[in-house]
């Protein structure tokens, strides 16, 4: 009975030892290209390291698990001899990380407790959580629970969703008003809010001089071109300068002008 | 009054008689270099050109209702550049499913002296304004996104204010009378440029 134990404790612990020796090697290799390629190295390789080790992890992890292994934790080692001489044979064992078997490395590869201050932080975690209580604590787990649930759901769920929040998110900023469109349409279809006889606004400065100019245009021009109308008459003054003297010459050959209106040569 | 018919034009000239197809509408400042960028993808390849024109407009009243408008351009960035007269007909109110609005086109260029021969021709200048912007082609398409100015001191372009906030976006195409092909291709362009623009065809006359 004890012999049969004994050799499945000895096969567990061989085949864990070569579980955690395949570990050691990736780790090894990862590390070097970290040190040396980290240049070259792309995200994704490194995911696939990452993805190797969390593999064997899982291995160890299900070994360890396995109903056919013994417990490790009844089992006990205890060091019989402890010389500060060098031993061979458990340099070669070890790959010469371990060349003295003294008192120095007992405490740390023995070790079955965790580090003093991991203890310390371990004890405060369990003192906290005994604080709050059971409630407050059931409470906390369901609203994890139900972020992780949320933030799962939105990466999972198809493209739509996306698209839709992200339509609202560019509603917020239109890149065009329609009002605008409007009022630019109108100005170059018929010139809305660009004719001169505009109500003053920051244009009030050009007015004042156009103003006389105006005033002394309005009864000509309502002789000489039948029909005219407010806009008409802005237009006198409003062409550019030298068409303010022919502005005044109509007043000469007013009669003449008034019977050419009437018979206009490209009426039909 | 309308253009004449093509059959009373002089011999010499012959020209045949244009529609223009056209899409309007309007693109925020902030959002204008999106824009540029999309267009830029979009069209043609050619080096981006910008222009500067002043425009004038120039009225004929005659004694019935609608006065004869004309539009008489000019390049501010390239001043030595003939003139470029152009008529615009009223649009044309046939088929409702056509997305662009679609009017009769006269264009000629003409020599420095258009806005004193129209004057002596008895047209008076409405209203005139200043178009700074660029200009995209892509086959036949041309897409204008311009920034009007308002010309405060009238005959002085260096002193403009700007209209609006807004670039204003035109989709045109010029096609001989009877080709109706343009208007789809028009439209699946305008899909493209949505949502930063939305272009459709913008009867003027609702906005009077």
């Amino acid at each position: 009975m004890q012999q049969r134990e004994e050799k499945l404790l000895e096969a567990s612990v061989e085949s864990l030892i070569s579980r955690v020796a395949h570990l050691k090697n990736a780790l090894h290799s990862f590390i070097y290209k970290l040190e040396n390629e980290y240049e070259r190295l792309t995200w994704p390789s490194v995911l696939d390291n990452f993805a190797l080790l969390s593999g064997q992890l899982n291995t160890i992890n299900k070994l360890l698990r396995n109903e056919k292994t013994p417990s490790f934790r009844q089992q006990v080692i205890i060091p019989l001899l402890l010389s500060p001489d060098r031993d061979e044979e458990l340099a070669k064992l070890t790959e010469q990380r371990v060349p003295v078997f003294s008192h120095e490395i007992v405490p740390d590869h023995l070790r079955t407790k965790p580090d003093p201050e991991v203890e310390e932080q371990e004890k405060q975690l369990s003192a906290e959580a005994a604080r709050i209580g059971p409630e407050v604590a059931q409470k906390q787990i369901q609203t994890l629970n139900k972020l992780c649930s949320n933030l799962l759901e939105k990466l999972n769920n198809p493209r739509d969703d996306r698209d839709a929040e992200s339509a609202a998110i560019r509603q917020n900023k239109p890149s065009f008003n329609t009002a605008d469109t409007n009022a630019l349409v109108a100005a170059v279809g018929f010139g809305k809010g660009l004719s001169k006889c505009r109500p003053p606004g920051p244009v009030a400065p050009g007015h004042p001089g156009q103003g006389p100019m105006m005033s002394g245009g309005p009864t000509l021009q309502q002789v000489t071109i039948g029909g005219g109308s407010g806009q008409q008459q802005g237009m006198g003054p409003g062409a550019p300068q030298q068409q303010g003297q022919p502005g005044k010459m109509p007043s000469n050959i007013k009669t003449n002008i008034k019977a050419a209106s009437s018979m206009h040569p490209y009426n039909r | 009054m309308e253009a004449p018919p093509v059959s009373v034009l002089p011999i010499t000239g012959g020209t045949i008689n244009m529609m223009e197809y056209l899409l309007q509408g309007s693109v925020l400042d902030q959002a204008l270099e999106s824009l540029l960028h999309r267009l830029r993808g979009l069209c043609d390849n050619m080096e981006p050109e910008t222009f500067a024109d002043h425009e004038l407009v120039y009225l004929l009243k005659g004694q019935q209702g609608n006065p004869f408008l004309l539009r008489a351009r000019r390049s501010l960035s390239h001043p030595t550049v003939p003139w470029h007269l152009r008529y615009l007909g009223q649009p044309e109110v046939g088929d409702k499913s056509r997305h662009a609005l679609v009017r009769n086109c006269v264009d000629v260029a003409t020599s420095h002296s258009l806005p004193d021969f129209l004057n002596e021709m008895g047209f008076r200048m409405d209203h005139e304004f200043v178009a700074k912007g660029h200009i995209f082609r892509r086959g036949v398409l041309k897409v204008v996104v311009s920034k009007l100015s308002r010309i405060l001191v009238p005959g002085n372009t260096e002193n403009t204010e700007p209209l609006s906030l807004s670039y204003l976006v035109e989709l045109s195409v010029l096609v001989p009378a009877g080709q109706d092909t343009m208007s789809e291709d028009m439209r699946s362009f305008a899909e493209q440029l949505k949502p930063l623009v939305h272009l459709e065809k913008i009867d003027p006359k609702r906005h009077m």
